[in-house]
């Protein structure tokens, strides 16, 4: 049997969910679209339930994409779990009412029982229980109150005998129930609210943001780098006698060698410059990229829970409007930083195409995902932070300029934002953690696969001749347009299908500091990767895509022969 | 007297009286339990135009300007005005 697990955005759904389902659980794409929704298991006596966390919802007749799929996804449910929030219950029961027209059994868990308790709201659930004609269990999903009862309160679920009437008188039915079960004394003002404050203060907001993501980006480049070497060394310990081993097999050399293995350095398998299928190409993705996507969503994901992205949404609204783009598109960039493949797909919460083309477009040319960066910091880093302050200093002139233009001259609205402002609250650990896995699932299961495709097919055309001809085929454009040297082409080249041998391939050519940033903005500039391309192609279709291919092909050859000149022009 | 949300002082007590904007963003503001008859107050407004900060029914919720223009409201009478 199939329960739906439904609700109003923060309720706390997905903290019931992994309460009912525990560890396990699979993410699955809805029917041919790149929506995801997350599924698990609910054991009941001898029997297994399969529960489905469908997105959040206010309203079964859609306002966006991801509403369309929640009603849409009703459809495949026996029977619906309603998560309502106890502290705002009017407003939920508008939902529990649709849900209850709907003829399929419905219990409700009245979910934040603790934080209505705590504003001095009483509820009287009997009553509620009786006006709904549903089972109601009041939970705290925080501390896991209530989750016994509810699971077997489920086999309990029944239709209701509500009959249906027209939009308007719903609410009226909300209002009418829930003053008659609920007393509610006058909110008196908290220290969370002095807090919440200060955090959307017109002047103290912006700087209190600009200290989170500071704090943020800190906390990520130092906790990536010690799982980074973690993993580095487990790669040595238990990798490489591997690896050595079919090296050994393979005879040290041959065409084979030369894709599995890759060169050997001193008669000895190198993880980051022998550039085989088995050596690099699992060492980068794994042991470099993964630790800092890793940290990336875990504070991303942290400060989402606790209630501060939508705040932050807020203070940069009146910068994002300029590029066409309301303040809550800040939450797929931000997704974007760690895999760009889940921050385009986070960009179907926004409502209409232009807004979506926008913030894609955006992500893809102008948002550095972190393989991009890691091979920009490997490329740059030795040579001091003003090489990587001009990269970075372009990539944020790049995303506001093209914001702003595509903002002037695309057709189509963009509308204002409209947010709740859930209440700061503690992040419960296992949906937190689930929401990580959802997250570096669209690297691992989207991207990945397409790296090592990437390095295969590189290693292949290296072995057969095909990227040095390439490269010749090239050099001119290079050298004239972006001022490197020619056989800067071919590892430009592979860079769509593999970073770390275009940083391999870039760095002995002994380029100087002005042709590494050039080198460097223009990789970045370019599409991320293959992964990205098709997530882009699903999203947006096909027209749109190559609409986005040509403004990126213009802005690395304005960017980068723009940036070749004024560095030459300055005499950087 | 109505007028809309944006001239209304901050913190001032007010009634949601209707809102004069496209039907799907009616249907969202209600979901959001912004509707006729709800107490509203404005809380704080960015710069630059940017959103606008309001209370309503015991959460906060943030609204374009735009938005804000079109949310037409009824002030609470005050004691001596
Ligand atoms: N105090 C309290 N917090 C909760 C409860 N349930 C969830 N939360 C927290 O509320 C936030 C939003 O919950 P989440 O499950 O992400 O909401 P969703 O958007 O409905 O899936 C998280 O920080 C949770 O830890 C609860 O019953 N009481």
């Amino acid at each position: 049997m199939r329960v739906l697990l439904m609700g109003n955005p923060n309720v706390g759904k997905s903290a019931i969910f992994s309460r009912l389902t525990g560890s396990h659980v699979v993410v699955s794409n809805y029917a041919g679209t790149t929506v995801e929704y997350t599924r698990g298991f609910l054991q009941l006596e001898e029997r297994e339930l399969e529960v489905i966390d469908v997105p959040g919802t206010y309203d079964l007749e859609p306002t966006n994409r991801a509403e369309a799929v929640a009603s849409e996804m009703i459809a495949g449910g026996e029977l619906i779990i309603n998560v309502v929030d106890a502290s705002h219950l009017e407003r939920s029961l508008h939902l529990t009412l649709q849900l209850l027209l709907t003829g399929k059994p419905v219990v409700v868990a009245l979910n934040m029982w603790d934080e209505a308790q705590k504003a001095g709201i009483t509820i009287d659930t009997a009553r509620l229980e009786q006006l709904l004609g549903v089972p109601v269990v009041p939970t705290c999903a925080l501390t896991g109150d209530g989750m016994v009862v509810l699971k077997s309160r489920v086999q309990e679920a029944r239709s209701s005998s509500l009959v249906s009437e027209n939009g308007a008188s719903l609410w009226q039915k909300a209002a009418e129930i829930s003053q008659k079960v609920q007393k509610a004394p006058e909110r008196a003002s908290t220290f969370r609210d002095k807090l919440d404050h200060t955090t959307v203060h017109p002047v103290l907001g912006p700087v209190f943001a600009l200290f989170v993501l500071l704090v943020s980006f800190g906390f990520v480049a130092y906790f990536g780098n010690f799982l980074h070497e973690m993993l580095e060394g487990v790669f040595e310990l238990l990798w490489l006698p591997v690896a050595a081993w079919i090296s050994g097999l393979m005879g040290g050399a041959g065409m084979l060698h030369d894709i599995l293995i890759g060169t050997l350095i001193d008669g000895e398998i190198h993880f980051e410059e022998s550039f085989g299928l088995l050596t690099t190409g699992l060492y980068i993705p794994l042991a470099v990229v993964l630790p800092y996507i890793f940290s990336f969503y875990l504070v991303l994901s942290i400060l989402e829970d606790i209630g501060y992205l939508p705040r932050l949404g807020v203070v940069v609204d009146a910068l994002m409007q300029r590029l066409g783009i309301h303040g809550l598109s800040i939450v797929p960039m931000m997704l974007g930083i760690g895999c760009n493949v889940p921050g385009v797909m986070a960009g179907r919460m926004l409502e209409t195409r232009k807004e979506r083309f926008i913030v894609g477009t955006l992500i893809a040319i102008a948002v550095p995902c972190m393989a991009q960066q890691a091979m920009v910091i490997g490329l740059l880093g030795q040579a001091g932070l003003s090489g990587l302050a001009i990269v970075y200093g372009t990539l944020f002139v790049l995303w506001m300029v093209m914001g702003a233009i595509m903002n002037r001259f695309l057709k189509g609205e963009s509308p204002e934002m409209l947010i709740d402002l859930p209440p700061y609250r503690m992040p419960y650990w296992e949906s937190l953690w689930k929401k990580i896995y959802m997250r570096m699932n669209g690297f691992i299961r989207s991207a990945l696969p397409y790296v090592l495709l990437g390095v295969f097919i590189v290693n292949l055309f290296y072995t057969l001749g095909v990227i040095g001809y390439i490269s010749q085929v090239f050099a001119p454009v290079i050298t004239g347009l972006f001022g490197l040297p020619g056989e800067a082409g071919g590892a430009l080249i592979v860079g769509f299908l593999r970073k770390d041998v275009a940083v391999g391939m870039l760095a002995p050519l002994g380029m100087e500091l002005n042709q590494l940033i050039v080198a460097s903005v223009v990789l970045m500039v370019y599409f991320p990767c293959i992964a990205t391309f098709v997530v882009l192609f699903k999203e947006l279709g096909v027209r749109d895509l190559l609409k986005l291919t040509l403004i990126m092909i213009l802005v690395v050859v304005i960017t980068g022969g723009g940036l070749h000149l004024l560095l030459q022009a300055t005499g950087f | 007297m109505y007028k809309s949300l944006i001239e209304l002082d901050l913190r001032e007590e007010a009634e949601v009286v209707a809102f004069n904007g496209s039907s799907l963003m009616n249907r969202r503001l209600e979901g959001m339990g912004i509707r006729q008859g709800k107490k509203i107050s404005r809380i704080s407004s960015q710069y630059i135009r940017g959103p606008v900060i309001i209370s309503v029914d015991g959460h906060q919720a943030a609204m374009g300007r735009g938005m804000a223009t079109k949310l037409i409201v009824k002030p609470a009478e005050r004691n001596g005005v």
